[in-house]
């Protein structure tokens, strides 16, 4: 851990920008739990519940920008404080978009109407979210622990969320190409599924900007990215 | 090659070796090693009384004329050894110019403020070479259109900030080669201040500059090169923009960001 500021006001300041981005992570997070449990249950009223608490999340991040700018203009940070401000603008942004992603899911709960596929793909689905729920859980502890291997073990989960995506993404193009009744709540799903896997891009970001205000440098190693969806062809025949 | 590769081709101005400074029992300096490049910036930065002043002051054997203090090592100006028998310490005080926190302009006109070093060194062929150089002296220290009315009015009766460049205006007419300059805007507001960084980064295209400021920003906005001072030796050195961005040293970094260390 750093040492104190002799100007004790200036920690009070960091301690609170720190203790929004928590308040703002654990927000995301269960908007991901409900988001699931709305679209395991066609609950469209906990589904309205989401799109709602997306609106608090946005406000959560124009504060955290507002207090980290005014930080920025009064106090002239620099070193190590400078990358912790200036990237906690960056992490609040990240969860702001994670945020987002989860109320796309929500959205979509309405509109998913036809049950087999839902049941068939929705356990990979629910493995997306738990596994985005506790990047985020985790990175946002590394974030306020300062802990590095927390943040690159985040950093590394990345591709397991890829991966549930890269089979789901297979396995709905197979449904589509049986019955093409599938076809509309099968995009839905992938739809779905691609929002969580932008999600992990997002929490991987903020683990890359964990490591960066601790380490003063990028995460040198090489980033397992890209879904290989991408390149899938589907055989015509 | 890449800008830093250059410049590290370019022989440094200035190179201080295993500098040790005393004032009879205090150690003031110890083991001070600094290379300065020509046509740069760099900040000397630290707590009160690490020895920046005095690292300063060797720079143009200012510190000769402090009976109790003592100096080992070497420094050299353009490969030269500063404090070698056969330099002419006059000289050596006019190719290593200095400028004070408290601007000190002598109770004579403008004009003679900044032809006394020139008239000292036999600098101008006649009145109107003389002229010449006082001229462009208050031109490149932008305080010409300020002043070209009342050349024949005193120094002292200027503002804080136009006595501050009415300084750097007499200590650039003899033309040196690097300019010293120790806590020049401690004493001005930020207008005054700004003015003067401006002409700073105006004067680094002709004189090396050697500035101690206690404001962090004004060393990183001004300055390519920091050294930071700490209780007399030299902790870190480095690129302005890693040295306030990505410190190496901890107690560099406890220091510019106002932490205890
Ligand atoms: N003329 C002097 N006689 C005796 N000791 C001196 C003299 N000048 C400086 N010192 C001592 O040498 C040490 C370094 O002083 P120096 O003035 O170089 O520090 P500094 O870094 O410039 O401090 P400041 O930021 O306060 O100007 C201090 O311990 C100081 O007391
Ligand atoms: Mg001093």
């Amino acid at each position: 851990m750093p040492h104190n500021h002799i100007l004790s006001s200036f920690d009070d300041e960091l301690n609170d920008l720190r203790a929004r981005i928590v308040k703002m992570g654990n927000l995301v997070e269960k908007q991901y739990q409900n988001a699931l449990r709305a679209l395991e249950h066609k609950d469209k009223i906990l589904a309205e519940k989401v799109r709602k608490a997306d609106r608090i999340i946005d406000v959560m991040d124009a504060e955290i920008e507002k207090q980290a700018i005014q930080m920025i203009a009064l106090r002239s940070p620099v070193a190590d404080d400078l990358r912790d401000i200036v990237s906690t603008i960056k992490i609040s942004a990240g969860l702001e978009r994670i945020g987002d992603y989860a109320k796309n899911l929500a959205k979509r709960v309405s509109v998913i109407r036809h049950e087999e596929a839902i049941s068939v793909s929705s356990a990979q689905i629910g493995q997306m979210v738990t596994e985005i729920s506790g990047m985020i859980s985790d990175v946002i502890d590394a974030y306020i622990t300062r802990d590095i291997d927390k943040a690159i073990d985040v950093w590394q989960r990345d591709k397991n969320v890829d991966s549930i995506y890269n089979s789901l993404f297979r396995e709905l193009l197979t449904y589509m190409m049986e019955n093409p009744q599938y076809i509309t709540p099968a995009t839905h799903l992938l739809f779905i599924a691609k929002n969580i896997e932008r999600a992990g891009d997002h929490a991987t970001n903020i683990a890359e900007l964990v490591y960066y205000i601790n380490e003063g440098e990028l995460l040198a190693l090489k980033r397992p990215k890209d879904d290989s969806s991408n390149y899938a062809e589907i055989d015509a025949n | 090659m890449d800008k830093t590769t250059v410049q590290e081709l370019i022989q440094p101005t200035i190179k201080a070796r295993n500098v040790d400074v005393y004032y009879g029992e205090t150690h003031a300096l110890m083991g001070i090693d600094l290379d300065i490049a020509p046509k740069t910036v760099t900040a000397l930065i630290g707590p009160s009384g690490c020895g920046k002043s005095t690292f300063l002051r060797c720079i143009n054997r200012m510190n000769d004329t402090i009976p109790s203090c003592r100096m080992t090592g070497k420094i050299t100006l353009d490969g030269e050894d500063i404090y070698s028998k056969n330099i002419d310490v006059v000289q050596l005080r006019a190719k290593v110019g200095m400028v004070f926190q408290k601007a000190n302009p002598f109770p004579k006109s403008i004009y003679d403020n900044v032809a006394y070093g020139p008239r000292i060194h036999g600098l101008a062929a006649d009145d109107k070479d003389l002229d010449e150089i006082v001229f462009s002296s208050l031109q490149r220290s932008g305080l010409w259109n300020e002043v070209k009315d009342r050349l024949d009015k005193s120094g002292t009766a200027l503002s804080g900030g136009q006595q501050q460049r009415l300084c750097i205006a007499r200590t650039i007419a003899v033309n040196p080669e690097v300019i010293l300059m120790d806590e020049p805007c401690s004493a001005l507001d930020p207008i005054a201040t700004a003015i003067i960084e401006e002409l700073i980064a105006d004067l680094k295209e002709r004189f090396t500059i050697v500035i101690v400021t206690h404001s962090m920003q004004q060393a990183a906005r001004l300055s390519q090169k920091t050294a930071f001072f700490h209780l007399g030796k030299i902790l870190e050195f480095g690129d302005t923009s890693e040295i306030f961005t990505n410190p190496r040293v901890e107690k560099t970094k406890d220091y510019i960001t106002g932490r205890y260390g």
